[in-house]
């Protein structure tokens, strides 16, 4: 039975709208929404405002191009394969992005909150450090605190009314326009299983207006309902599904195929400049669409990252030295 | 297996970092996790004197037991042999509970309290360069009873002031006011530690319990204290050195390069011979 949610790459890039704010499912460099980033980039969306639990190659990618405006996460990087962001980095001392930092658990409790309809969360991490400097506050500094979509504080603090136990941080909840999964697997109806960590995707899925998923594969609904134990995203908590093999290169996907960190050493070499970055662009994102790129890449580089099924991971990827 | 002390020709700084950041951890400990050298350094206590450690990664792996090295914490290769494959909401609950005795974090600043910068150089708001940002280095440090930090040891980075406080130390800062106070005092009932340690790759460090200010403990071979102290913009005590940082064991070298990470992933194989 088909649920009518199918949908395109090129529709789901149009759902993000210039101004949108975004979300993705994965961690770092693994299971990022790739296909839908370069397609994004390839429809020249602009004026995005990213939240993210954490960050990774794929705010490199939508920042190095020119399309957010605003990002609020913790971290930027590719890990082992390119110690910083150097594209935030440059459009940060350029002043053309506005960064608001939170800590990780921040980052997460607020998805957390918004995720069960909560107005903010309370935790008691990052006490005494800048990121609660009211000084700091960037999306305040700029006049954006609306208190709609973009909330009035950066943060409140508070003393624990209950139990005396001291110092609070109050952080408010993440509300965003679109959360964009990649998972290997979602059916008809829009149920997801991921294999592997889950990282905070259903946290980010449920905190969503609306939630995309791009799959290694569609299978049959009645597949996945056979162990509904083993899923992790329910049906109607996704709006739209497509199936996109090997959506999420260069970043990996658990049980599927590894990270390429070839191809994210060669970008965090390339794209440290402007030109750089639009080079690179040129050469693997405009002019291509996701079959012309995955031929581009070719089946020696893409068998080298396969993940062998017993172990769920490559052994044929180098890694080292 | 052989558990004399290498030769130092036996062995390159990188093997020294791990050992040193390795015997930081005690056996039964629950280990918080990052990506890099401390992920070699728990696997070798696992290997050696800690076989009951539970290590934690940050992406939501609970107490795993990887096969082989995993280059992230992200990584597929965190999951087989885990007691859990989870999420972040698990390992940051985890760890706001309490259950964290240990964690590694690295750093590009550090001040003489152990607050640590990964987040900028310069004025935050006019940045000379933007770095990382925080990740979870805030938050482990925050929850966990010891944090252990492993540097690179440059005067500039050994600083009187950190441009940017990311990650928690000894004295922090009271907002909205921003009054210098005792974590202890700030964090209340939440209150288990702090920075414990910094191994930098001149020396190992350690903090005053009461004033929380840090001073040298033991110099790797071929640092002095006098130079060491000259490695730091602040007025570094070295009236407590213990002496020299012990060096690798045979097996310790053993198990980094034959066991642990033969592809070399974090840590290279000093050429012989």
């Amino acid at each position: 039975m088909s649920s009518g949610k199918r949908i395109t790459l090129q529709q789901a890039a149009e759902i993000v709208k210039n101004g949108s704010s975004l979300t993705f499912s994965g961690f770092t460099i693994w299971r990022r929404p790739f296909a839908l980033i370069y397609e994004l980039i390839r429809q020249r969306r602009t004026g995005l405002h990213l939240i993210e639990v954490n960050g990774g190659p794929q705010t490199e990618f939508l920042v190095g191009a020119g399309c957010v405006d605003i990002w609020e996460s913790c971290w930027v990087g590719h890990e082992l394969y390119g110690k910083y962001g150097a594209n935030l980095s440059r459009k940060v001392g350029n002043k053309e992005i506005l960064v608001e930092d939170y800590s990780h658990a921040e980052m997460l409790f607020r998805f957390s909150a918004a995720a069960s309809g909560a107005p903010y969360a309370v935790t008691q991490t990052s006490l005494g450090t800048d990121i609660h400097n009211p000084a700091y506050d960037t999306l305040g500094n700029a006049g954006l605190r609306d208190g709609k979509r973009i909330p009035k504080h950066k943060y409140q603090f508070t003393e624990d009314p209950f139990f005396g136990a001291g110092s609070q941080v109050m952080v408010p909840a993440a509300k965003v326009d679109v959360a964009v999964l990649c998972v290997q697997q979602v059916g008809e109806e829009g149920t997801v299983r991921v294999n592997g960590q889950f990282y905070s995707d259903p946290e980010v899925a449920r905190a969503a207006d609306i939630t995309i998923v791009l799959a290694e594969e569609v299978v049959p609904e009645e597949y996945l309902r056979r162990e509904s134990d083993l899923n992790t995203i329910t049906s109607f908590e996704v709006d739209h599904i497509l199936e996109c093999p090997f959506g999420a290169h260069p970043t990996g996907m658990f049980g599927r195929y590894d990270v390429d960190g070839g191809f994210l050493k060669d970008f965090y070499g390339k794209t440290r400049t402007q030109e750089g970055f639009d080079d690179f662009a040129r050469e693997w994102i405009h002019g291509h669409d996701q079959m012309s790129y995955l031929e581009k890449l070719g089946w020696p580089r893409m068998l080298s990252l396969k993940a062998n099924t017993a172990l769920k991971y490559s052994t044929g990827v180098k890694r080292g030295q | 297996m052989d558990k004399a002390y290498a030769n130092p020709e036996e062995y390159g700084l990188a093997d020294l970092l791990c050992c040193a950041a390795s015997r930081e951890v005690q056996d039964n400990e629950i280990v918080f996790a990052g990506t890099g050298l401390p992920m070699v350094a728990i696997m070798l206590a696992q290997k050696t004197h800690a076989p009951n450690l539970k290590l934690i990664f940050e992406a939501g792996t609970l107490d795993g037991r990887p096969p082989e090295i995993p280059t992230s914490v992200g990584d597929a290769r965190c999951e087989m042999g885990a007691s859990r494959s989870s999420g972040l909401h698990d390992a940051f609950s985890i760890a706001q509970r309490g259950y964290v005795d240990l964690g590694f974090l690295g750093g590009a600043e550090v001040d003489q309290y152990g607050n640590v910068n990964t987040t900028c150089i310069g004025d935050y708001l006019d940045p000379e360069l933007r770095l990382t940002g925080s990740g979870g280095n805030p938050d482990i440090n925050s929850f966990a009873r010891r944090t252990v930090f492993i540097m690179v040891h440059e005067k500039r980075r050994f600083t009187e002031k950190v441009s940017y406080i990311t990650s928690p130390g000894w004295r922090v800062r009271k907002w909205p006011g921003g009054d210098t106070v005792h974590r202890r005092e700030l964090y209340g009932a939440a209150y288990r530690g702090g920075p414990s340690a910094v191994i930098s790759t001149a020396g190992v460090f350690r903090f005053d319990d009461e004033s929380g200010r840090i001073y040298l403990d033991t110099c790797h071979a071929g640092n002095s204290p006098g130079q060491i102290r000259d490695l730091c913009q602040f007025d570094l005590d070295i009236s407590r050195v213990s002496g020299e940082t012990l060096p690798p064991t045979r097996e310790e070298l053993h198990f980094i390069h034959e066991v642990l990470d033969p592809e070399q992933i974090f840590i290279p194989k000093v050429k012989r011979g």
